[in-house]
């Protein structure tokens, strides 16, 4: 795996993105090289088809969207700085930061984890969970085994669950509100990456 | 548990209880002094009749009333004990401030030692009732299985590395340590030998493993009181139940080799592969019945009344196997229930569900508190030997030994975990190491002539029990009230936290495998697609294979919501075929203005068609699959009453859904059927096909319906009337009639004319007194508790 010329020197702004992201040196690097194996053109830059390689994606009901939230909107190629930062958010939380408001809220503080999340339900990004795309949500869950009938009824009983504003859709407080009782540090983390 | 207080005057109660305790005490004695008389009495005779032979029987009076104990003594005896140990459970809860302050496990043994020395001041003996293999084969396994199947899988495996590292780093540290430093302790004072300088090394090692094993039994007892929260009642009980197969090792290991006098690296060698056997061998052997047993569920769709049947015996077997490889039984136990039960819960019935749960619960509690009763009273049976050192030794490094351990294990754990535990946390889980009576019967197996100094070993381990139980037992609580640990959650899962879990479960999956990362996540979610793929299908009968876990906790929601519905309001306004007056005017728009709760008039019900409505929705259940809750022991019947606004709102939804989809002459209930049925369906249209219950009702309408049970949708007969077919899956219970009956007086009182009115809840909160009995005859009306508010445990085997 280090057969490669993989040093920190190789790595586009390291420095900045240890700042920025909180990842050590050692995990940059793993990433780096994941990177690489992913960008099988080699052109420091992956596509989407590119994470055709990894296989289990494939098989994950909502393996597409994670595949476009790294991409943000209206961009075609990611490169390696960005694909870190998109990672960032499910670093473990530091739990002995102290925070002084001057600096901008970490990226893998609760709040942004849960809007990565957000987001990913959130499609069109007018900041409402709507109907539809609860129902796409749940479609992709669960495939096949299911008629539509029931998958309106599990939307509706979820959305009059958490809407408390009576629009229609589930915003991102009410989101929040309704995951308050999972651990949310704990549920989004990938130990590795601490 | 309601409490009973309200309705008993308390001053009244003591004597009361006092005159039985007299009672069931006056029968031990009884039982007890006659025995040597009897038995002489009876053999004589036996030996008189066999003698005379061919002779002329001696001619007696014919014996018109006769006293032969003999003959029932042994049942008599243990039904008495099983009695006694009732009506003493039932006592402390008439006593409400007492349970309050003092953990029952505590009252328990304090009982023993009553009973104890009142059958020694009667001069008996006491009966040897802690014996070792009583224990572990009848007192023990019913606990460990209500444990292990109401085991919550998802925290236990989050946190199995924890779990592991305590039980098995912890137990060691903890047996080597006590037993090494009292050695050391019993060597000192060379100038003035006493009996402890004759203690060898081994002995001290095997006394220091007995002594230091957490016992389930009394974290059980002793945390279920506390409710702390889940993280570490999972830790404390998951490291009780996981250090089994380290004791178990440890003491045949000494045990063998006391007598030798020696232990060899070899040897050590040789116990480390015997541990390895011992654990994944019970597991093994555990997970083997409990595939066995799942199986069996798959076919038992014609036979449902046996089918706990086949839980406790494959259970109990798999336990038994396992004590005669000399592997862990508690293990064994563990993982059959465990394994089977998501495939088991799939394929049962409903009431085998509420068996299986009652049972386990009935037996578990008994033994437990058999266990402590027993307890006491071995305490004051016995040759106890005290020494002062030895004793005080042994207590203070049992206290000393366990915050090591947990603080040096937790600073090497921490470094692992993502959520790290604190000092408070560190602080209760050492606190929360009780022993209890597992370590004295292991004690109590020691054989004299290896051991001379059994006596004084028991009578440490007793001390360190009571020690750990009563002050440790009885402080606990106020110290997590102190320490503001945080409470368990009263968990209420809604559909969103469902939906929104599986989601990030999702996402954590494909990040980790977009990293490259084989972890958690990645092989959680292999074992699920390994599960859904082929076990399911072997495992599972008919279609509830296929059933995904959302739907089938949804379906559940919307049962639990629709029976609260006529829980509540006695019933749902049904069109009949005469126009009605009253009903549709009400109706209000599908959103309504929140938050106010909504009166309704509604036309009075013909008793016919609410026991349809509520034979309908008892099939319903039997559709959906009931997950098990891990239920306190003291609580087993919640409050079908649910607080919460959104509830009430939802609640109001779904009323005017019902009346729309009645209306439509659709289906009848939001629920929408599946497409192909589950066997239970089909077996409840077979059973149904020449029921009667639901003919007077259509007779009342005077329509000509076919009786075609085997149609779930309502057919249109005549323009407007529907038919409701109605499926039954169990047999009509005559206390929902009564409970139908006792709503409408209720309510008829409060009526002017047609009304059944449909009263909700008023406000958020639970209604005042005046639902409170009707609530409480309601929960005792029900024939089995429909699932009722809180959720802690609603996933499969694999989360």
């Amino acid at each position: 795996m280090g057969s490669n010329s993989s040093s920190m020197n190789n790595i586009p702004n390291a420095e900045q993105l240890v700042q920025e992201t909180g990842f050590s040196a050692a995990h940059i690097l793993r990433l780096y090289e994941r990177f690489q194996f992913l960008d099988k053109d080699d052109t420091g830059q992956l596509r989407p088809e590119d994470f055709g390689a990894v296989r289990e994606l494939a098989m994950n009901p909502i393996g597409d969207r994670i595949i476009s939230a790294f991409f943000s909107p209206g961009q075609e190629t990611l490169d390696f700085a960005s694909f870190v930062r998109v990672l960032a958010h499910f670093r473990p939380a530091d739990s002995n930061r102290t925070r002084d408001g001057a600096q901008p809220e970490p990226a893998n503080s609760s709040m942004r984890k849960l809007k990565f999340a957000f987001q990913l339900y959130d499609q069109d990004r007018d900041g409402k969970i709507s109907r539809a795309e609860l129902l796409q949500v749940l479609r992709a869950m669960l495939g096949m085994q299911v008629t539509e009938e029931q998958l309106q009824s599990i939307a509706e009983r979820a959305i009059q669950e958490a809407d408390f504003d009576q629009d229609d859709a589930i915003s991102f407080d009410e989101f929040r509100k309704s995951l308050e009782k999972v651990n949310i540090d704990h549920k989004m983390s990938i130990r590795f990456l601490s | 548990m309601p409490s009973r207080a309200g309705f008993h005057n308390p001053a009244k109660s003591l004597p009361e209880r006092g005159l039985l305790l007299l009672m069931v005490l006056l029968f031990l004695e009884v039982s007890v002094r006659p025995l040597g008389v009897a038995c002489s009495q009876d053999t004589n005779h036996h030996h008189q009749d066999q003698h005379s032979g061919n002779a002329t029987f001696v001619k007696k009076a014919f014996p018109v009333l006769s006293l032969d104990y003999n003959h029932i003594k042994a049942p008599f005896e243990v039904s008495l004990w099983v009695l006694l140990a009732s009506l003493m459970k039932l006592g402390f809860h008439l006593v409400p401030r007492l349970s309050g302050i003092v953990p029952e496990s505590c009252l328990l043994i304090t009982v023993g030692l009553l009973v104890g020395g009142l059958i020694k001041l009667a001069g008996e003996e006491v009966p040897p009732v802690l014996d070792s293999r009583l224990f572990f084969l009848c007192l023990l396994p019913p606990i460990i299985l209500d444990a292990g199947y109401f085991l919550p899988i998802r925290p236990f495996m989050e946190n199995l590395g924890t779990i592991l590292m305590f039980a098995v780093v912890g137990t060691l540290w903890n047996a080597f340590f006590i037993g090494g430093l009292l050695y050391a302790v019993c060597q000192i004072q060379p100038a003035n030998p006493s009996i402890l300088h004759q203690l060898e090394l081994l002995p001290c090692l095997l006394f220091g493993s007995i002594v230091s094993a957490v016992d389930p039994v009394a974290v059980l007892a002793v945390f279920e009181e506390i409710h702390i929260n889940e993280l570490l009642h999972i830790l404390v009980f998951g490291e009780s139940l996981l250090n089994d197969a380290v004791t178990v090792v440890l003491y045949h290991l000494f045990e063998e080799y006391s007598g030798v006098g020696t232990v060899t690296v070899m040897d050590g060698f040789l116990g480390i592969i015997s541990f390895l056997v011992v654990a994944c061998g019970g597991v093994l052997v555990g997970a083997l019945y409990g595939i066995l047993a799942a199986f069996t569920s798959r076919f038992t769709s014609h036979t449902r009344v046996i089918e706990p049947l086949f839980v406790f015996v494959y259970s109990y077997m798999a336990y038994l196997s396992a004590e005669m490889f000399h592997l862990s039984g508690i293990m064994a136990l563990i993982a059959c229930g465990a394994v089977m039960r998501p495939y088991v819960e799939a394929n049962i019935s409903h009431k085998s569900h509420t068996t299986i749960k009652y049972f386990l619960k009935m037996w578990s509690s008994v033994s437990e508190t058999l266990i402590f009763i027993f307890l006491g009273v071995a305490t004051v049976d016995g040759k106890h030997a005290w020494n002062w050192t030895f004793v005080t030794v042994t207590v203070v490094l049992c206290l000393v030994a366990r915050v090591m351990g947990v603080v040096g294990l937790t600073f090497v754990i921490n470094k692992f975990r993502i959520v790290k535990l604190t000092t408070k946390d560190q602080f209760i889980v050492a606190y929360g190491g009780l022993r209890g009576a597992i370590a004295f019967s292991l004690g109590f197996l020691l054989d004299e002539r290896h051991f001379p100094m059994r006596g004084m070993f028991l009578t440490a381990i007793i001390t360190v029990i009571f020690f750990t139980v009563f002050v440790q037992g009885m402080t606990i609580k106020p110290l997590v009230e102190l320490l503001a640990v945080k409470k368990k959650q009263e968990a209420k899962r809604s559909i969103n936290e469902e939906i929104h879990t599986q989601f990030l479960d999702h996402l954590l999956t494909g990040i980790e495998d977009i990293c490259g990362h084989y972890g958690h996540h990645h092989w959680k979610d292999k074992l699920n697609r390994f599960n859904k793929k082929y076990v399911k299908k072997c495992l599972i009968a008919g279609e509830r294979s296929k059933e995904p876990q959302l739907i089938a906790f949804y379906h559940k929601m919307e049962m639990k919501q629709a029976i609260e519905l006529v829980e509540s309001g006695g019933g749902i306004k049904l069109p009949s075929a005469l126009p009605s007056t009253v009903s549709m005017q009400n109706i209000q728009p599908k959103k309504p203005p929140p938050p106010k709760p909504v009166e309704r008039a509604l036309p009075q019900l013909p008793k016919g068609r609410e026991e349809e409505i509520r034979k309908i929705l008892r099939s319903n259940l039997q559709r959906t699959r009931q997950r098990l809750r891990s239920y306190n022991r003291h609580t087993l019947v919640a409050d079908p009453y649910e607080d919460g606004l959104g509830d009430l709102l939802i609640k109001k939804q779904k009323m005017i859904e019902l009346e729309k989809k009645i209306k439509d002459m659709n289906n009848y209930l939001t629920v929408p059927a599946a497409a192909s049925d589950s066997p239970t369906m089909r077996r409840a249209r077979l059973a149904s096909g020449s029921d009667t219950d639901f003919k007077p009702a259509q007779q009342q309408k005077g329509n000509t319906i076919c009786p075609d049970p085997q149609a779930y949708n309502m057919k249109p007969q005549s323009d407007s009337v529907p038919t409701i077919q109605v499926d039954l899956a169990s047999p009509q219970s005559p206390d929902s009639v009564n409970l139908m009956d006792e709503f409408r007086k209720a309510k008829q009182q409060e009526d002017d004319e047609q009304g059944l009115m449909m009263k909700p809840p008023s406000g958020p909160n639970k209604p005042g007194e005046a639902g409170e009995p009707r609530e409480q005859k309601l929960i005792r009306c029900l024939s089995d508790p429909g699932p009722s508010a809180d959720e802690e445990e609603d996933e499969p085997f694999l989360p």
